[in-house]
């Protein structure tokens, strides 16, 4: 099982490289010289010489990037443009709101999903099954911002019944009002593929022997189907989900921008649209390794799942 | 010879194309889906003709109007009416899903059937996959805005470099099934050349494949072009484009809910229909692709 995990961590890191490498590209695309802005309008040639030499900037580009990463590994991603505040501290604000945004969204979506994609496995053919895949076709096919705004103008505004927009606080701290619209608006478009997903999976395994030996015991059907059929089921479930992780972040960004979330989507959008590329890179960052460690996290659920996978 | 070689290489395309559409007419779901795509995309390309306003012109004596009336959907906050927005938008938004579903298959098609073909390739090819894999399409959208400036040429470069690893490894796949074929090792054994073997012999075979693949990613590619639109890292206004309709309507959202969700509305139908339609297209070239 430990080797799994590290030849999976081996093959990451391509890509964690890959995803610095972008973001040191992103700083270097600020449109003005760093060097002549330090320097004033009126500096000379010589002290902006004096100055790039002192930032490094003359350096060949790979050096740059060397010394870029260990930058990043000391957690100093530079100062917003902006604001004047450290970029690290920052993403710390608002790393917690958007891993919260995207628990609250999946206690949402992976309970609902996996039970009404047995639910149409179970019963199919029928009715239920036809209108839970419709119903799941519709959500896959859904813009994300168009529930948003839905659940913004109905249960927040017509309704007045939730909050819609920032954050109150955190979840232990009467922040759950705030959290629920947000969580239902992210975990919606995630139900129908889920349900998708495991329908199909389920399928598959209702055909398999040891059901068919578990409806011979005589074990009640219940059993036959929660205890076996669809505990084998969650190994490509798992995996499937993992696939929507995707989904899940690019789901989050548009989430905090509608609801005013504090979250990191939300500091990349702003930082972009108000060319903070200091602070942008930063944010971007922390999505992308958010993505890596997601899929690392699934890959391990995985060999956890599937004993099969741990010799 | 070669032409019965030929022939068993790009064995079946005459069938399985008569047996699609006859399959298709006869799923009433999937008819009716292509139908309503038909009928988008005529409106769409012949917008000047089908549109009833100027998408442009602006009219502050008739702001917000409701839908009904004159303005057969309501105005927007500047008395643009929506319909001939939603029409032109629909163009834009379309044109987007287009490009990105034709570009990254191409680049993808090609990058695997390389990887297949030629074995010395396939570790860096998909080394590279592996590496644009980690970025999913909104961040890929959101560096490149940040990078090049909003805008829909950034979208463009965001739903292609998306489609490119999927494709990419789709087509790896298909294709190693293919090499493994006899017709293969004839082709070699008579001498035909590379570029025939590749594109007689490998990619006419993968064909199908790949384009179910795609039919099934269009409608999640115009999903992620219009969330990138409505976060404002694609089109500028005054641009008429879906997405970026719906987040402009957002801000009149309590006192004229129509201006953001006509459009919304209109991004749902497409896409439901290129869902459809993409799994009737896949249940009937490809099962095997069902996942």
């Amino acid at each position: 099982m430990g080797r799994q995990i590290v030849h999976r961590l081996v093959i990451s890191f391509p890509a964690l490289l890959g995803v610095l490498f972008l973001c040191f590209c992103l700083l270097q695309v600020v449109p003005a010289d760093p060097a002549m802005i330090i320097a004033g309008p009126d500096a000379k040639q010589e002290t902006i010489d004096a100055i790039r030499l002192e930032l490094g900037l003359d350096r060949p580009i790979l050096v740059q990037f060397f010394e870029y990463i260990l930058r990043v590994l000391q957690g100093d991603l530079g100062r917003s443009i902006i604001s004047n505040k450290a970029v690290s501290e920052e993403l710390l604000q608002t790393i917690g709101p958007t891993v919260e945004l995207m628990i609250g969204g999946l206690l949402i979506a992976i309970p609902l999903g996996i039970t009404l994609g047995t639910l149409a496995a179970v019963k199919r053919g029928t009715l239920t099954d036809r209108a839970i895949m419709g119903f799941s076709v519709a959500g896959v096919s859904m813009p994300i911002f168009f529930i948003g705004l839905v659940l913004i103008q109905y249960v927040g505004f017509k309704w007045n019944m939730l909050p819609f927009t920032g954050r109150t606080g955190p979840v232990w701290d009467g922040g759950l009002p705030s959290l629920i619209l947000p969580c239902l608006t992210l975990g919606s478009v995630l139900i129908g593929p889920i349900a998708r997903l495991t329908r199909t999976a389920v399928l598959e395994v209702l055909g398999a022997d040891f059901v068919r030996t578990a409806r011979a015991k005589g074990l009640r059907e219940y059993h036959v189907i929660v205890g076996h059929a669809l505990r084998n089921a969650m190994i490509p479930v798992v995996t499937l989900i993992g696939l929507q992780a995707a989904f899940l972040l690019g789901g989050a960004v548009v989430t905090e921008t509608m609801f005013s979330w504090p979250g990191v989507g939300r500091l990349a959008v702003g930082a972009i649209i108000s060319a903070d590329f200091p602070t942008a890179q930063g944010a971007i960052m922390i999505l992308a390794l958010a993505f890596l460690s997601i899929n690392l996290i699934v890959d391990v659920l995985y060999v956890y799942l599937d004993p099969r996978m741990q010799r | 010879m070669s032409t019965t070689m030929d022939a068993a290489a790009s064995g079946g395309s005459e069938m399985t194309r008569t047996a699609l559409w006859r399959r298709l007419s006869r799923d009433r779901v999937a008819a009716t889906a292509s139908v309503v795509l038909i009928v988008v995309v005529l409106a769409a390309v012949f917008a000047p003709w089908v549109a009833p306003f100027d998408p442009y012109a602006i009219n502050l004596l008739n702001v917000m109007a409701p839908p009904g009336g004159n303005n057969l959907l309501g105005t927007d906050s500047n008395g643009r009416d929506i319909l001939s927005r939603v029409i032109f938008g629909t163009r834009n938004t379309l044109m987007l899903g287009l490009v990105g579903v034709v570009f990254g298959g191409l680049i993808g098609g090609v990058m695997g059937i390389l990887a297949a073909f030629y074995k010395r390739l396939d570790g860096w090819i998909m080394r590279i996959v592996d590496v644009l894999l980690a970025f999913p399409a909104i961040l890929i959208g959101l560096a490149v805005a940040a990078i090049a400036g909003a805008g829909l040429g950034a979208v463009v470069i965001a739903l292609v470099l998306s489609t490119v690893p999927d494709v990419a490894r789709v087509t790896r796949g298909a294709a190693i099934g293919v090499m493994e074929q006899e017709f293969i090792e004839a082709g070699r054994a008579l001498g035909v050349s590379d570029f025939t073997l590749i594109w007689r012999y490998l990619t006419l075979n993968c064909i199908s494949t790949i384009f179910v693949f795609l039919s099934l990613r269009f409608g999640q590619i115009i999903l992620i072009g219009s969330a990138l639109s409505f976060l404002g890292m694609g089109a500028q206004p005054p641009t008429a484009e879906l997405g970026m309709m719906a987040a402009q309507g957002r801000d009149f959202l309590f006192m004229a809910p129509h201006i953001a969700t006509v459009p919304s509305m209109a991004i749902f139908a497409i896409v439901l229909c290129a869902n459809l339609l993409g799994d009737a297209v896949r249940d009937v070239l490809d099962p095997r692709l069902q996942q």
